[in-house]
């Protein structure tokens, strides 16, 4: 029982690190039509510029920081001159899953040709440990469920009691109506790629911190849970992916406590194909989100 | 002599990765299935050619650790091998059940790729996890050296001789523009009767066929398979394939293929090697496949060679549009 409750201790620092992940990958989706696989090695490159900071002397969550908005100006960039022209062009969505995965590849070997194939680690974080109820939790952890926390509650308030939120929200919903409303779809496109690049940003760099060691192929395996995080949770729903990611994060910590820790993520891609052939829209997917996904 | 035995690899490398390539291509090109976890059923061919080929795990040491494990006749594990991919294609052809969008699946397809990579190097006993399997046998492997070398040579092109031949039924006649027009239209085509979830099975299944017959082929020649041969950016590289030379053109698939898995990525080999990182031509291959990629999909969608648009009786060639 007790190894029970420390897993889902564990689950709870994993999952917010997924939210993380699977809110800004949820957004792009919903903001832009494009399900986003570069994510996963723009995650990789935040890691990697946080491990460069952290070894010039900085603080890791100066570091998460600066890497959060280093990584949220990049995809803001990659939206503008590759993503969006291509749909402007009429690229199919068959055709930009397989630029995005390209633009990834490209990045992932960039990183190893420059910080080199070997494992990386950020070194040892605070040896401080929190006691709640019967759950210990590090330093790193903690602050990473406060942080995602912050985050989530920032974005919530963002969409809900703001005008650039509703914008947002409407640009998601429908672009061309957006549109006709006066609402400026691209500069709301340009800062919701910012935000939801910074969410992925500072993924990668609390992934690294919550890891062990890590090296180029960070991102790219993250994107199992992340992506059954987002799918469960209904795509292009931040809300969806915020449950998603807790679901996916404790109940993958609960079965590699109770089972073989290498299948850790068997979980996750179990939850993702039973979403995909139950209920393809996920919990929170409303019925215009199902009208998106299915053909016809 | 070394230049013989380099054009031999360069040969049976270009005859399998033109098997997955036209397999990729009847998925991908001609009935408009992103699919991402294509590589998996070169690896499920291939290992299921050495577990049929190897005998019992105990043999050679017992070194190594792996479901099965029986000694059959090259022809007969070279079937296996192609059943076995033809099964898992329909397996991950399963994740369209609900007819979803295409990129959408494809990302699924992505996951399921990652995954099977994850579990199979976790699991020692399956094929042997990371370090994966070695010693298959090569079926000629009791004639002298160099003519065995070619006989493999011959056997990899016969396969190919019979695929190509199989292949046709599939991306021409009846076949062929009901896949395209599933591919153009499918709402389309569910109207004009066509089933298209069965249709998407079926061409996993063959397409799964081509790309075990693929692995099967590779794995008897190298003599090892293991998880790092089949990372999920292989399936990349035959997309490349196929985006550079004309998706839905077996023809163009083709030359993408001598363009791309054979001279870029076995070129790279031949750039100076830098002894602090000897990784790094072969990153510079990766760097380059995936911008050839972007670049062709930007400037040229359709790539070296144009699919030909069929005609149809009654059509004037000179009324069509574009």
């Amino acid at each position: 029982m007790q190894l029970i409750i420390e897993a889902i201790g564990f689950g709870i620092a994993t999952g917010a690190v997924i939210a993380l992940g699977a809110v800004g990958f949820s957004v792009q989706f919903g903001i832009s039509n494009i399900l986003n696989i570069t994510y996963g090695a723009l995650m990789t490159l935040s890691a990697y510029i946080g491990l460069v900071l952290i070894n010039h002397g900085i603080n890791a969550w100066a570091a998460l920081a600066i890497s959060a908005v280093a990584v949220g100006a990049v995809s803001v960039i990659y939206h503008r001159i590759l993503l969006a022209p291509l749909v402007r062009r009429g690229t199919r969505a068959i055709a930009m899953i397989i630029v995005t995965v390209s633009a990834g590849t490209i990045l992932q070997y960039v990183i190893v040709a420059i910080a080199g194939p070997s494992s990386q680690s950020y070194g040892e974080q605070s040896g401080q440990t929190f006691h709640f109820l019967d759950l210990t939790l590090s330093f790193g952890q903690v602050t990473i469920i406060v942080l995602t926390a912050i985050l989530m509650l920032a974005l919530h308030l963002l969409l809900t009691r703001t005008t650039l939120g509703k914008a947002m929200r409407a640009t998601s919903s429908n672009r061309t109506l957006a549109r006709s409303c006066g609402i400026a779809t691209s500069r709301i496109s340009d800062i919701a790629w910012f935000i939801s690049g910074c969410l992925c940003g500072a993924a990668g760099v609390a992934l690294a911190i919550t890891t062990v060691s890590f090296d180029f192929s960070l991102g790219a395996l993250f994107l199992i849970p992340m992506i059954a995080a987002a799918v469960l949770g209904g795509i292009g729903q931040p809300y969806g992916a915020m449950l998603g990611g807790m679901i996916i994060g404790i109940s993958s910590e609960v079965a590699a406590a109770v089972s073989n820790p290498n299948y850790k993520d068997v979980v996750a891609f179990v939850i993702l194909i039973i979403v995909l052939l139950v209920r393809p829209r996920g919990l929170f997917g409303a019925a215009w989100s199902s009208r998106r996904l299915m053909e016809g | 002599m070394a230049w013989e035995y380099y054009l031999v690899v360069m040969l049976v490398y270009l005859g399998t990765d033109l098997l997955a390539v036209w397999g990729l291509n009847l998925e991908f090109g001609v009935a408009g299935i992103a699919n991402l976890a294509y590589i998996v059923v070169v690896a499920a061919g291939a290992y299921a050619y050495a577990i049929v080929t190897l005998g019992p795990s105990s043999g050679n040491g017992g070194f190594q650790t792996y479901i099965g494990g029986f000694t059959l006749p090259f022809p007969l594990a070279l079937l296996v091998g192609a059943a076995a991919g033809a099964l898992v294609g329909t397996l991950i052809g399963l994740t369209g059940l609900k007819r979803l969008r295409q990129d959408y699946q494809g990302v699924a397809m992505l996951v399921v790729s990652l995954m099977v990579t994850t579990i199979v190097s976790a699991d020692i006993g399956l094929f042997n996890g990371t370090a994966g399997l070695a010693l298959i046998p090569n079926p000629f492997s009791n004639l002298d050296p160099d003519t065995a070398r070619w006989a493999y040579v011959a056997l990899v092109a016969v396969c190919c001789l019979i695929g190509f031949v199989v292949l046709r039924r599939f991306t021409t006649g009846p076949m062929g523009r009901t896949l395209r027009a599933m591919r153009d239209d499918d709402t389309a085509a569910s109207a004009a009767g066509k089933d298209v979830v069965r249709l998407r099975l079926v061409v996993q299944a063959v397409g799964g066929a081509f790309g075990g017959l693929s692995g099967a082929l590779l794995a008897g020649f190298i003599g090892g398979w293991s998880p790092s041969a089949w990372a999920y950016i292989e399936t990349l590289a035959f997309l490349s394939c196929i985006i550079v030379g004309g998706r839905g053109s077996d023809l163009g698939v083709s030359l993408g293929t001598l363009i791309i898995a054979v001279l870029l990525l076995q070129g790279v080999q031949f750039l100076p090697q830098i002894a602090s990182s000897p990784g790094l031509s072969e990153d510079f291959g990766w760097i380059i496949l995936g911008a050839a990629t972007i670049a062709f999909i930007w400037f040229r969608p359709q790539g070296v060679l144009k699919e030909r648009r069929p005609r149809y009786r009654g059509e004037s060639p000179s009324k069509l549009p574009g």
